[in-house]
């Protein structure tokens, strides 16, 4: 927009004089490129040499048994499908991950639609809910250990309280209420990012095209169906997108909070990559699988960066 | 159509107080326009009308039925919004058809309700494109399209010309009054535009922070504006008010000496202001009865046109006169201009009119 204004106008764009004839001089290249180096040097090391090591270290066998690595071919990508628990942490990864992000998306959502209302204290709600994201996300967990534990829990206490279940339950040790349980508390921990976005998403929704529809006789869900959320799509689409990089990478509050179980019920690829290579140290198996982990996230990843790229 | 009544309306926005006691009635098949400084509340009111904000104390009452509890659907209103509001990502078409399709209109009628309003508006070629795709004028087609075909009773207008160009402003002034001989629908429009509402109103309203100062026929505004307000508000160029004192024969006097020839029943001595239009004033010969003269400062030409900017000595501003373009003058010239006396107008110390005579009928 500023660039058409720039342009229509009659006032000439300053810019510097290389760049009037054309860009830059070859020598001036030379020393732009020297510039690059250092991110250059840092990405080599902390991300291309790792990655390449682990790419190697997937063809081989290479655990506490085997000192030297033995190229063993695709032997460790074959023995990952002929093995039951690993299949089911893909089936894990993906109930949590589904469930994890429907619920930051809806949830984030919800709050920023209130969020989005005039009422009083509206300003001090709005500081509170960043919150879960300042804390560091072992605080998180413990947290949430807490209020899911079984003696001392809050969530027990209210319950039995109100008289909803008749005694004190373990839920970190069911399987469906440790999962219940990781779910929650990632939701919780990144429900304010998502607010944020959906957030200042409707703020730049348009308050006359939503008296407009008002009088059209729009009612609250004809708004958010018909004028709300083809408004947000943009902002879906990234928060989607982000949501699932995020939860497929998620490691921290899960490992913390249950370690994986009960029984593997919450173990994701990111807990059965660690378990792989530091409780059992076998390396070639955790690379392996940690290749197969990055290849789900790739398409995601690419979506993403796409958008991104369109949008810049 | 209906008639449209406001009791007592007021409105508080937290503890400041916007419109402060607006009672009004507009007629049924009436072209109601708002007129008044920014931010004085003529949106306010507006949406008050429409239902988009609630009343702190009085009442609105439509067709006769009081809907201060009414939400705006329920109505029977159609609004065109200054930013024109249309929905981005539906098409022309589905934004007109957008109130009948929550209205459960079934989509054969509302294809030929859509197309028949979209002919009127010359829109018939544009039903398939988004927003975005349109310009200006035809996003303004839309947005009253949206309007019309909903079939309401009271149409309201906020600024609905204000982001155009002046050509296309005209233009569009000239749909709006034949949409108005057509419809005949009892009609509410605010604008700062004077010709706007010089040309379009059966009623103007002027208000002023929070207050109706007069309301009446465009020509009853422009002849006998009932206080200083409303006379430098209605009119292009401003009327020229100058600080002037009762003489000893209740004629106006200006603090440079001149005489102006009206009389007034205020006591000798009264301090007064007195207004006369640029278009009211013209060139006098030496020695003729109540002439100002001054030297020019400024003189515009529009062509037909010509304002000239004149220094009279005891008045704080310049006074500015319409003369024929044909005229030749040049700053620093000395010019005398002499005021129709039926024009002159009085306004006391608290800015209310007050009445004149001519001199001649009370001498004889
Ligand atoms: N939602 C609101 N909260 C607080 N103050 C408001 C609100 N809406 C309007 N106001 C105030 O009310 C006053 C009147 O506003 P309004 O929009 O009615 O003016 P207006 O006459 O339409 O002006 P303009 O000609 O510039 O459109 C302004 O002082 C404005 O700041
Ligand atoms: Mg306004």
């Amino acid at each position: 927009m500023t660039m058409t204004s720039v342009e229509g106008s009659a006032a000439p764009m300053r810019v510097s004089a290389h760049a009037r004839k054309g860009g830059l001089k070859a020598h001036e290249r030379r020393v732009g490129r020297l510039f690059l180096l250092p991110a250059l040097a840092a990405f080599t090391l902390v991300i291309l040499f790792p990655f390449l090591r682990a790419l190697a270290v997937a063809f081989t066998r290479s655990d506490l048994q085997t000192p030297e690595p033995i190229f063993v071919g695709l032997a460790n990508f074959r023995a990952i499908l002929a093995t039951p628990e690993i299949i089911g942490a893909f089936v894990t990864t993906a109930v949590y991950v589904g469930l994890a992000t429907a619920g930051t998306v809806v949830l984030g959502l919800g709050w920023a639609l209130i969020l989005n209302q005039s009422f009083r204290g509206r300003a001090v709600l709005r500081a509170v809910t960043l919150i879960p994201w300042v804390l560091p996300s072992t605080v998180t967990a413990f947290v949430w250990g807490w209020i899911f534990n079984s003696r001392f829990g809050v969530l027990n206490a209210a319950l039995v309280g109100v008289g909803a279940i008749p005694y004190p339950t373990a839920w970190l040790s069911t399987t469906g209420g440790a999962m219940t349980a990781v779910v929650i508390t990632k939701i919780w921990f990144s429900i304010p990012l998502f607010m944020s976005f959906f957030l200042a998403g409707l703020q730049s929704l348009d308050r006359e095209q939503i008296d407009a529809a008002r009088v059209d006789g729009a009612g609250n869900f004809a708004l958010l169906r018909d004028h709300i959320l083809p408004h947000l799509r943009p902002v879906l689409l990234v928060v989607i997108v982000l949501g699932v990089i995020g939860n497929l990478q998620h490691f921290d509050t899960i490992f913390a909070l249950t370690g994986g179980g009960p029984v593997r019920a919450t173990s994701v690829l990111s807990i059965e990559v660690y378990r792989r290579a530091f409780d059992q140290w076998d390396l070639g198996m955790a690379s392996a699988l940690g290749l197969l982990w990055v290849a789900t996230i790739m398409p995601a990843a690419y979506f993403y960066l796409r958008h991104l790229l369109k949008g810049a | 159509m209906v008639s449209v009544v406001l009791s007592g309306v007021r409105k508080s926005f937290g503890t400041v107080e916007i419109l402060k006691g607006i009672d009004l009635t507009v007629e049924d098949g009436e072209f109601a326009v708002f007129v008044g400084p920014s931010g004085c509340g003529k949106s306010t009111l507006l949406r008050m009308i429409c239902g988009l904000d609630e009343v702190t104390s009085g009442t609105v009452a439509i067709g006769g039925e009081v809907v201060n509890d009414v939400p705006p659907a329920q109505r029977g209103i159609a609004m065109v919004f200054q930013s024109y509001a249309l929905y981005p990502h539906m098409t022309v078409a589905e934004n007109m058809g957008y109130s009948l399709r929550l209205a459960g209109v079934d989509k054969a009628e509302i294809r030929s309700r859509v197309a028949t309003s979209a002919a009127v508006l010359r829109l018939d070629k544009l039903l398939d494109r988004k927003p975005r795709e349109l310009s200006g004028g035809q996003r303004q087609r839309v947005a009253i399209g949206r309007a019309i075909v909903r079939d309401p009773r009271l149409f309201l207008f906020d600024e609905p010309l204000s982001n155009l160009d002046a050509a296309l402003r005209v233009d569009m002034r000239a749909e709006i009054a034949s949409l108005k001989a057509r419809l005949g629908s009892t009609m509410i429009y605010v604008t700062h535009d004077q010709i706007e509402a010089m040309t379009l109103a059966d009623k103007i309203v002027v208000m002023n922070a929070g207050r109706i100062e007069q309301v009446g026929s465009p020509l009853d505004l422009y002849r006998m504006p009932a206080n200083r307000f409303v006379a430098g508000f209605i009119g292009s160029p401003r009327m020229n008010v100058v600080a002037a004192v009762v003489g000893p024969d209740g004629r106006p006097v200006l603090a440079g000496g001149a005489v102006f020839p009206v009389r007034t029943d205020l006591a000798p001595g009264t301090r007064i202001d007195v207004g006369i239009r640029a278009e009211h004033l013209s060139p006098a010969e030496n020695g003729d009865e109540g002439t100002l003269s001054g030297a020019v400062r400024v003189v515009e030409h529009l062509g037909s046109d010509v304002f000239v900017h004149l220094a009279v000595e005891g008045a704080a501003y310049p006074v500015i006169v319409r003369i024929g373009g044909e005229r030749q003058v040049r700053a620093g010239d000395l010019f005398r201009v002499t005021p129709e006396p039926s024009s002159i107008h009085v306004f006391d110390a608290a800015g209310l009119r007050v009445p004149t005579r001519s001199p001649a009928r009370s001498a004889a």
